[in-house]
C-alpha cells in the first residue's frame, strides 16, 4: 500500500474523528445509563461499528426484544450499506477491467465503510483524491479508532457522569435524534419525501395505538413498501437501466 | 457480558459487514441502480432513519416542558448547520450544541 494514500486517508479522517468521538462518548454514556455494562457497550462499537444502529440496539436490549429479531432489525437498518462499496469503486473507476488489484484488501477496509466514511471518501474522490486501498483503510480505521475510544471514554465515565451538568446532558441527549435528522438530510431527495412522510406517520400511529416497538416496525416496513411501489422511484429505476 | 448481547453484536455486526463487503467482492456495481431492488434499497434507508427520528422525538413531544424546548433548538441547530456545511457530523454536533445551549439558557 502506498504511503501517500495512507497519509491522505488520515488527513481526511481528522474531521470525522473530531465528530465521532463525542457521539461515541454519548453512546457509551447512554448504553451504561440503560443498564449495559461497559464491555457490552464496547462490544457493540468494536463488532458492529454503525452509530445509529448501536443507539437503536440500546433501546431493543432494554425493551427485551428477542435477540434474533433485534439483530435482524439492526442489520435491516444497515441495508443501505450494500451500495457504498460499489458506488465508491465506480466513482474511483476501479471497477474497470484490470483494476481488480485495487480490491485486494477490500475485506479489511470495507468493514469500516460507515455512512460518514462513505460520504468522506466520495467527497475526497470528487475533489480529485486518487483512490487507493491505503486511503480507504486509513480513513475508515482512523474513524473506527475514534469511535471505539469515544465509546470507551463514555462507558468509563458511566451513566451518572452527566448528573451535575444538565446543559451537557441535554446536548448529549440530542446526539441521537440529531444524528438521525442529519442522516435523513444527507440522503433526502424529492422522490423520498412520500416514503419519509409515510414512515413517520406509521411510526406515530403504531406507537400511539400499540407500542413503541410496533411503531418502529410499522414505520420501517410501510416506508420500504411504499418505496418499492412509488412511481417516482420506479421511473428512476427504469431510467437507470 | 451477557451472552445475548454478544450474540446480538455478532448477528448485527456480521450481517452489516456482509452488506459492506459482499457487493465489492461479488462485483455488484450495477445492483443499486436497477429495478425493484434499487427501489427497495433506496427507500429502506430513508424509511428506517425517518422512523428512528420520529420514534426518538415522540416521547419528547409527548412530555413537553423543557425537553421540548431543547429538542426544538436541537432540530433548528441541525437544520442550520446542515444548510451551511452539508456535513452529517457537523450538523449532529451543531444540533447537540444548540440543545445544550437551550438547556443552559432556559434551564431544565
Amino acid at each position: 500500500m502506498e504511503r501517500s494514500g495512507i497519509r491522505a486517508g488520515l488527513a481526511e479522517a481528522v474531521p470525522l474523528m473530531l465528530g465521532y468521538f463525542p457521539i461515541a462518548f454519548s453512546f457509551g454514556v447512554a448504553a451504561t445509563r440503560s443498564g449495559m455494562t461497559g464491555w457490552e457497550a464496547m462490544a457493540l462499537s468494536v463488532i458492529v461499528f454503525a452509530g445509529a444502529a448501536q443507539f437503536l440496539a440500546i433501546a431493543l436490549v432494554a425493551s427485551g426484544t428477542p435477540v434474533i429479531l433485534a439483530g435482524l432489525t439492526l442489520a435491516a437498518m444497515n441495508l443501505r450499506h450494500l451500495l457504498y462499496g460499489p458506488v465508491v469503486l465506480q466513482k474511483a473507476g476501479a471497477m474497470d477491467k484490470g483494476a481488480g488489484g485495487s480490491r485486494r484488501f477490500a475485506w479489511a477496509w470495507s468493514f469500516a465503510l460507515t455512512d460518514e466514511v462513505f460520504g468522506a471518501a466520495l467527497g475526497a474522490l470528487a475533489r480529485g483524491q486518487r483512490f487507493s486501498e491505503g486511503f480507504m483503510g486509513a480513513l475508515g480505521f482512523a474513524a473506527y479508532g475514534a469511535w471505539v475510544a469515544g465509546t470507551a471514554a463514555g462507558a468509563w465515565a458511566g451513566g451518572g457522569a452527566l448528573d451535575g451538568f444538565p446543559a451537557l446532558a441535554a446536548g448529549l441527549d440530542f446526539m441521537l435524534p440529531g444524528l438521525f435528522l442529519a442522516l435523513l438530510l444527507s440522503i433526502l431527495s424529492g422522490a423520498q419525501v412520500p416514503v419519509i412522510l409515510v414512515a413517520g406517520l406509521a411510526t406515530v400511529a403504531g406507537t400511539w395505538a400499540v407500542s413503541g416497538t410496533v411503531g418502529l416496525f410499522a414505520g420501517m416496513i410501510s416506508g420500504a413498501v411504499l418505496g418499492v411501489m412509488s412511481p417516482s422511484l420506479m421511473r428512476r429505476g427504469q431510467d437507470a437501466k | 457480558m451477557r451472552s445475548e448481547v454478544l450474540f446480538l453484536c455478532l448477528i448485527a455486526g456480521g450481517l452489516t459487514y456482509l452488506w459492506r463487503y459482499l457487493p465489492i467482492r461479488l462485483d455488484l456495481g450495477g445492483m443499486g441502480t436497477r429495478g425493484w431492488v434499487a427501489r427497495f434499497l433506496a427507500s429502506t434507508g430513508p424509511a428506517a432513519i425517518a422512523t428512528l427520528f420520529v420514534a426518538e422525538m415522540l416521547p419528547v413531544i409527548r412530555e413537553g416542558g423543557p425537553g421540548l424546548v431543547h429538542g426544538a433548538a436541537g432540530v433548528l441547530g441541525v437544520l442550520a448547520v446542515w444548510a451551511w456545511a452539508r456535513s452529517v457530523v457537523a450538523a449532529t454536533l451543531g444540533g447537540a450544541v444548540a440543545a445544550g445551549l437551550a438547556a443552559f439558557v432556559f434551564g431544565g
